[in-house]
Order: structure tokens, then sequence, then C-alpha cells
């Protein structure tokens, strides 16, 4: 009888093992693996025109006969914006493919027509594509300091002491701008005085009608400064830019008694087109009694002469969106 | 310098002497008592042509191929005393063309000491076999033969010699093992207890921790209604050595019980089963791994003794998340080079492993352990690549064995339907029909005469299916012919003569396993449409049950439906002398 329970009870428990975790299957999918690809619905967007700046978003539908790698870009046609979705999917819905007015390269886009492509790279880059209208761009978190969209008047100091800027350093639309239609634009050549400084200005808490820069937070580890820059790919130019705090407490830029922070290294333009530079004010050595009294923020061209060939080059850097955001970079 | 040459002219010397069979060893050497010297020697001379219709546009493959060895194992078993026991495998190797330390290799081939303290105790440390239950520490045979013929098997003797393959499923370890039992009393008349630690893995102090296999069972037996054992193995790496921040841990803990039913005169009927689960996990903190899965396997074996009929029907389920290193590690794998002919053609494209490789080269073989899934071919073994312990398997089974009463004719029958547990790349499961039936004829004992005369015979076909739309399908039919005679012409001289094919027809798709057993990618559908006949015949003179020598000549035809060009045949005649001692 022992034997028999015992039996009983082992089959018993074998039963019980074989249970498993069933589902889903092993490796990828065979059909979106080796399945024959066809687009079975045309991309379509949810709405014609969206309004970014009245947090409206927009996402697009498409469909396919089976899962697939597959790339939206949306290109900006009057900014040159582009922003990128990817996927790997059988169909594009809101949860995959909404766009709230984000980008994934410089410029932002601005209030425009946007060309939407529905790309599928693993068949042979097939392309689809659909138009909408940007009515209102997207508003970025943040504490702006300049966008150069408007004239900075007397907020705005430009020092050419050494007459080596060019007549077309200043606040421009001649090269597509970083962010709306103007920014600025320094372009000179370190040949009058040998000693890599060529130009610079400043920009003052006037500008926004304050005394001092407000931003929205002035815990250095917590406070970020972003900016864009535009270079054109030559090896010499850098940007410098300085922060100055008001050390006598007049509540006004003191040049030679307010004290100037800047990053180490400052920042080597060799890129092209428009980039997002951004850095903690703890990396410069701020306290956070000294970031609540900023006077000033000072950029400066720079030719690279240790590196220049005699005579020099020119060098030129464009710059734009400098804002203050809390806790995180700005987000594109 | 001079010293080194005379040893080593000493050393040829002898190996030739041995080799040549002039006596026994034992005969000529004065040896203590308590000092026993055997060994092997062998003697390979091997001679392989490349043909067929790749070779003619292949201008880059050497067409002849001539190569061999000479080989002592001097296996020196000391006892010092009646509880101790301490043995050595030295090898002397010489390959064929190689002469006065050109070639040559001196190795230890084993070394282990083994006793037993209070004589109760047993113990042994060093090198040795070890083999728990198919799901724990086992090492299936992998070879591709259904009742292989005679003519076969001296290749296959060899290549499992030197792999350490014993036919029992044991694996070769090194480290050191304790077993012992207790009489217990009213419920178990034997307690039996035993336990291990081995390494299996060194450290190289840049990507790889030592990696260890430790276990033990504890057998609860029962005269009357049998018995139950719970077994645990562990493959774990040593992080601390080293200072690694991560490795594996891969326990499994199973119980397997084997409880007599009935048992008279007439019949018997027991149940033998296991069951457990396994656990894959890796110590690092970010994205580990971390997989587990259970499995069970039972059967009623009926023995229906007057009839010399045996009948096992049972059921196997394997999850599958089922991961055992020591159960799942191949001892063939793919991956390694062939050691000849291993790209031919004109492009160098590496040649596909055939039946013949798998009866040749013992670089395909191999004992270590393996923490991924080693590939397999779907032509050579669908239903149970991995053994009993393949994963992702559920189904039925059943074996009869019959023989005559004097054994002139002994019949076996195996069959097997599995199906996937998981799909693999689809919902859909792909099914597995097996079916094997092996004889042995005895004919000398039909006809009433002393002299063998042996027929053997061995056929199996293994279908895989899967449905679905197209893209999923899958279907792909394999068969495999095993047939010899063994006809002793005169006194211990056999004529041997055999043939072995394989045929795969269809389509299956093969994953590509990383990190233990993790499907990555199908890369491709595999079509296959082959066909791989392997032709034997020679002669064999036994000297004594000890001492053989065989002289073969095989041909091998391997043709591809789907890759006409690089049809292709490999002739090859081969000395074997083998003398154990």
């Amino acid at each position: 009888m022992k034997k028999y329970l015992s039996l009983l009870l082992f089959i018993s428990v074998v039963i019980t093992a074989c249970q498993h975790q069933t589902d889903p299957f092993d490796g990828p999918n065979l059909i979106d693996r080796f399945g024959e690809f066809q687009l079975t619905t045309d991309i379509a967007a949810s709405r014609n025109s969206v309004d970014f700046s009245a947090d409206e978003q927009v996402f697009f539908t498409a469909g396919f006969s089976k899962n697939i790698n597959w790339v939206l870009r949306i290109t900006g046609k009057e900014s040159g914006a582009v922003k990128i979705i990817e996927g790997f999917d059988r169909e594009l819905n809101q949860e995959n493919a909404t766009w709230n007015g984000t980008t994934s390269d410089l410029p932002l886009f601005r209030d425009e027509e946007c060309l939407v492509e529905l790309i599928i790279p693993e068949e042979d880059s097939l392309t689809t594509s659909v138009d909408i209208t940007v009515t209102g761009e997207r508003i970025y978190e943040g504490s702006l300091i300049t966008n150069f969209e408007e004239d900075l008047g007397d907020g705005l100091f430009f020092g050419n002491f050494e007459f080596e800027l060019t007549g077309a350093t200043g606040r421009t639309n001649a090269i597509p701008a970083g962010q709306g239609e103007y920014c600025y634009f320094f372009e000179g050549t370190d040949n009058v005085v040998g000693n890599f400084f060529v130009g610079l200005i400043q920009i003052f808490p006037s500008v926004n009608g304050e005394t001092y820069f407000s931003m929205p937070t002035t815990i250095p580890e917590e406070s970020h400064f972003n900016f864009f820059l535009y270079g054109d790919g030559t090896p010499h130019t850098i940007a410098v830019i300085q922060f100055f705090t008001d050390t006598n407490g007049d509540g006004t830029f003191t040049d030679g008694v307010d004290k100037s922070f800047q990053l180490e290294g400052d920042f080597p333009v060799t890129h092209t087109g428009w980039k997002v530079f951004s850095h903690t004010m703890a990396d410069i050595g701020i306290s956070e009694a000294e970031l609540s009294q900023l006077t000033a923020v000072q950029v400066l061209l720079i030719s690279n002469m240790s590196a220049q060939p005699n005579p020099p080059n020119p060098v030129r850097f464009g710059i734009d969106y400098m804002t203050f955001t809390q806790d995180q970079p700005l987000s594109l | 310098m001079l010293r080194t040459k005379l040893l080593l002219r000493a050393i040829c010397c002898g190996l030739i002497l041995i080799v040549l069979g002039t006596s026994e060893l034992s005969a000529q050497t004065e040896i203590p008592k308590n000092l026993h010297i055997n060994g092997l020697g062998r003697t390979l001379i091997q001679r392989t042509q490349l043909g067929g219709t790749i070779s003619e546009t292949d201008t880059t493959t050497a067409s002849d191929l001539m190569d061999g060895e000479f080989l002592l194992d001097l296996k020196i078993n000391a006892t010092p005393n009646e509880k101790t026991e301490v043995q050595s495998i030295l090898r002397l190797r010489n390959e064929f063309g190689g002469f006065f330390g050109s070639g040559m290799s001196v190795e230890v081939r084993e070394l282990f000491a083994r006793g037993i303290v209070g004589n109760s105790f047993r113990y042994h440390v060093g090198d040795m076999d070890l083999k728990m239950t198919p799901y724990t520490l086992f090492q299936h045979d992998a070879g591709l033969n259904v009742n292989e013929a005679e003519i076969f098997r001296a290749r296959q003797e060899l290549i499992d010699y030197e792999q350490f393959y014993n036919g029992d499923g044991t694996r070769r370890m090194q480290g050191g093992k304790i077993d012992f039992g207790l009489s217990a009393g009213a419920i178990f008349s034997e307690i039996n207890i035993s336990g291990f630690f081995t390494r299996v893995r060194g450290t190289d102090f840049f990507s790889l921790p030592t990696r260890f296999v430790s276990g033990g069972s504890i057998e609860l037996k029962n005269d009357r209604w049998g018995s139950i054992t719970g077994n645990y193995v562990n493959t774990f790496d040593a992080v601390s050595i080293g200072g690694f921040d991560n490795g594996i841990r891969n326990p499994v803990q199973t119980v397997s019980a084997n409880i007599h039913i009935l048992d008279n005169d007439n019949m018997a009927l027991d149940f033998e089963g296991e069951m457990g689960m396994s656990s894959i996990f890796e110590t690092q903190e970010t994205e580990p791994f971390d997989k587990d899965d259970t499995f069970a396997e039972g059967a009623f074996k009926l023995d229906l003794k007057p009839r010399n009929l045996q009948i096992t029907l049972g059921f196997r389920d394997v999850g599958p998340d089922f991961f055992s290193i020591g159960a799942q590690s191949n001892r063939v794998d793919l991956d390694r080079s062939r050691t000849f002919y291993s790209r031919i053609g004109n492009d160098r494209t590496t040649r596909q492993a055939s039946i013949f490789d798998l009866n040749r080269d013992r670089a395909l073989y191999t004992y270590a352990l393996s923490d991924v899934l080693r590939p397999y071919d779907p032509r050579f073994g669908n239903t149970q690549p991995y053994g009993r312990a393949t994963a992702n398997r559920r189904g039925v089974f059943l074996n009869v064995d019959y023989a005559l009463a004097d054994s002139a004719i002994e019949l076996g029958a195996e069959a097997m339907q599995m199906q996937e547990i998981r799909g693999q790349g689809t919902t859909e499961l792909k099914s597995f029909t097996l079916a094997r039936v092996t004889g042995d004829i005895n004919i000398n004992r039909w006809l009433g005469i002393d002299n063998i005369l042996k027929v053997n015979l061995g056929y199996q076909f293994e279908q895989t299916q899967r449905g679905g739309v197209e893209i999923e399908t899958v279907s792909l039919n394999s068969s495999l012919l095993d047939a010899g005679i063994q006809a002793e012409l005169f006194d211990n001289f056999d004529l041997l003569a055999g043939i072995k094919q394989l045929t795969s027809v269809g389509d299956d798709y093969i994953p590509e396993v990383i990190r233990f057993n993790e499907v990555r990618d199908f890369p491709g559908r595999y079509i296959v449409d082959d066909n791989e006949t392997m032709i034997a015949a020679g002669f064999r003179y036994r000297f004594s049950s000890m001492s053989t020598l065989n002289i073969q000549w095989e041909r091998f035809n391997s043709s591809r439906a789907t890759d006409a060009e690089r049809a292709y045949q490999i002739d090859q005649i081969f000395i074997l002398y083998s003398l154990y001692f």
C-alpha cells in the first residue's frame, strides 16, 4: 500500500512540475524576420496643423504586414529642423508615433510647414510622406537669457576693441538660427594684435528688465546653463562664455570689479551647424550667493593662435538660445 | 642535450616494442607486488584522399593526406596499503613522421588517489569520472549511430577513449568526491550518501572567473519497494578569485525514484522517474540573467521474463528554460575545426561536419562543460539534440527490447513523440517523431557453428514538423541506416563490412543561441537535401581479447542537392593496432 501511495504521490508531483512559462515565444518573430513586407495603411497625421505652444500634439498612423524597423523623419521646411522617431512595430499609432514639437537635430522648429516622411530602411528605404503645419512652436522650460529674436538695445555691449571683428558680426538671420529667425554671429581675424582675443559682447539682465538674471534655481549644482553654438567646421575658433557676479553690490555690471567665472577649457568650435551645449553652474565654481547676483554674461571670440598658420585664418561662430534650466540640461 | 636525446630514444624504442606486441610488459619487468603497470599501446596510420565533384575544380586542397600516431598510455597503479590506491597514466605520443623529439609529446593523462577510511568512507581525489542523473550531471551519447556496425566501432572507440567517454554517461572531471553508506533500520534498508567538488575552469584573471561544479546525492533504499534519491548539482563561478563583477550560478535539484510495483517469476513492473528544477542566473547587479524552470519524467518498465521482452512506456516534460550545464553540454562541438579537410574548394569554405567526421575526427569531441548550448545539426538529431535533458520538449516514449532465448536474434525498437512547449519565433509548436529499430542476428548460432557470423542492422527515422503560415512551417525528414556484417573467416580473423547512410530532406530553422539558452536570432531557413553514405570493408585480427589489428578501407560520399557542385568523396585506408596490457 505504501509503495502505491508513494507512486501516486510522485506522479502527482510530476504533473505539477509540468507547468511552464509558455508565452511569448523564443527569439525574434519569424514573420517579422523573414516575411514579406507590405505597407497596408499609408501614413496619415492625426491633425493637419498643430500648436505646440498650446500643448497640442500630433500623432501619425500607418500599418505594415509585419513588425519592421521604421523611421519617421519630420523636417521643418523653413528652419531645416529635423525630428526623428524610430521604432520596430507592425503599426504607427498614438503610442509610438506622437510628436510634441521637440527636435532631434538643431535648429528648433518654428511656426512652419513640415514634411513628415515614413522610411522603411530594410525595404530599400521605402518612403511615404504627409505634410503638417506648425502654428505654434514648442515652449521649452527654463529662464531664457536671450534668443536674439529682438534687438537687445542697451542690454548688449559690443566690444570690438582691436578692430578685428568683421562687419558680419552681430545679430543676424543671414544664417539659419538655432531657434527662431535670429542668432548672434561672430566673425573676425586675430591679425591686428596677436593675443588670441578677437572680440566680445556683454549681455546684461536689462534685456529682460531685471537687475540680476533670473533663473529657476540658484543652487549651482541644480542650475544648468544651456546654449546653441554654430560652427562652420574650421579648426581654430574658440568660444568663451563668462559670468559676472555683482561683487560690489551696486546692482550693475562693473568691469574690472565684478568677479568672473568661466568653464575651464572653454568651447572649441570645430563642428558644423548648430549644437547644444550644457553645463551646471557648479562646474564653473560659482557659489549660490554669487549665482543669485549675475550682472552680465560675456561671450568672446578667441582665435587659437597656437594652431593658426601665419597669417592667421578668420574665425567665426554663432550663438543662440542662452537659457537656464533646473535639475537637468535643456531637453530638445 | 645528449641525455635528453637518449631518453627520448629509449622511450621511442619502448613504445615501438610494446606497440609491436612482442610480449606483455608485466612479464618483462620486475615490479613490486603493490605496483601494477597496465596501459594501452596504439599505432594508427591512415591515408585519406579527397575526390568527387569538387575536386574537378579545386586546385587549392591537397588531395592526398597521410598521418598517424604511435602512442603509449602507461598506467601505473600503486597500492601502498590495502586501503589506498594511487594511479597515473603517462602518455607518450609521437606523430607519424616525427622522430626523436619532433612531433613527440609526453603528458600526464590521468592522476588520482583514492581509498577507504574506516571501512565505510570512500574518497577519491584527482581525475575522476562522475555521473549523477540525466538531468543533473550526465554526458549523453551525441554520436550518430543506431546499432553501429562492428567495422565502424574501432574508430569510434578510439575517439571515446581519447575523450574519456565510457558510454555510461560519466563526465571526466577533476576534484574530489566522497561516498559512504548507512544502514538505517526499518523503513530504509540502506542510505547512500555521496558528494563531490570539482574545478572545471581556472581563471585567466581578465574575463573568465574560476568555475566549480559541486553536488551530491542521498539515496534512500528499501529492498522491497525500491529507492528514492535526492540529487543536487551546482555549477558556479568564484568571482572573488580574480576580483570579477559577474559570475554564474546554475543549481539543479531533482528527486528520482525507482519503485518496484510488481516482481514475480513471470514479470516485473517498475516505475522510474525523476523531477526537479534548475535555475540559471548571473551575480551582476545590472541586467542580470535569471531564469528557472522544471522538468519531470516518468516511465513504467515491464519485464516479461520468460519471453525476454522488456517494454518501457514513459512521459517526459522538460521546461523551455530548464538549463543544466552538467547535463546539456554536448560532447560534440560542431564549431570546432576539423583536423582534416576543414576547408575545401577554391573558395576555402568550411566543410560541414558529416557522419564520416563524427566517426573519424576526435577534434569534434570535447568533455568540457559549456555555459552556452552548443550548436547542433538537425540532420543528426532534432528530437533531443541535448539528450534527455533537452529543454522545451514534452511527449511520450516507448522502448521495446526482445531477444530469443539463445540470443540468436536481439531486437530493439524505440519510438518517441515530442512537441515543443514554447514556440521558437512563433507561437506554433514543432512536433518531433523519432522511430528507431535495431537488430543483431547471430547467424552462427542458427547454423550451430563456433565462428562468429553476425549481421547487425539499425534504422532510424526522424521527422520534424510545424504548421502555421508559410514562413513558420517546417518539415524535415531524416533517416539513418546502419548495417554491417562480421564474419570470422578463421579463428580470430574477421572479415568486416558495413554501411552507414544518412539522408535528410526538408527545412528547419536553427536557433542562434547566446548567453546560456537564450535564442538571439534565426540566421535563415536551413534547407537540406543531403545524402551521406559511408561504406567500409576490412579485416580484423584479434591476437587476444586485449589486442587487435584492423586494416580497413572506407569510402564516404557527400552530396547536397542544394549545392551539387560541392559534392565530394573521401577514401580512407587505415591500419590500427591496439594493445591493452
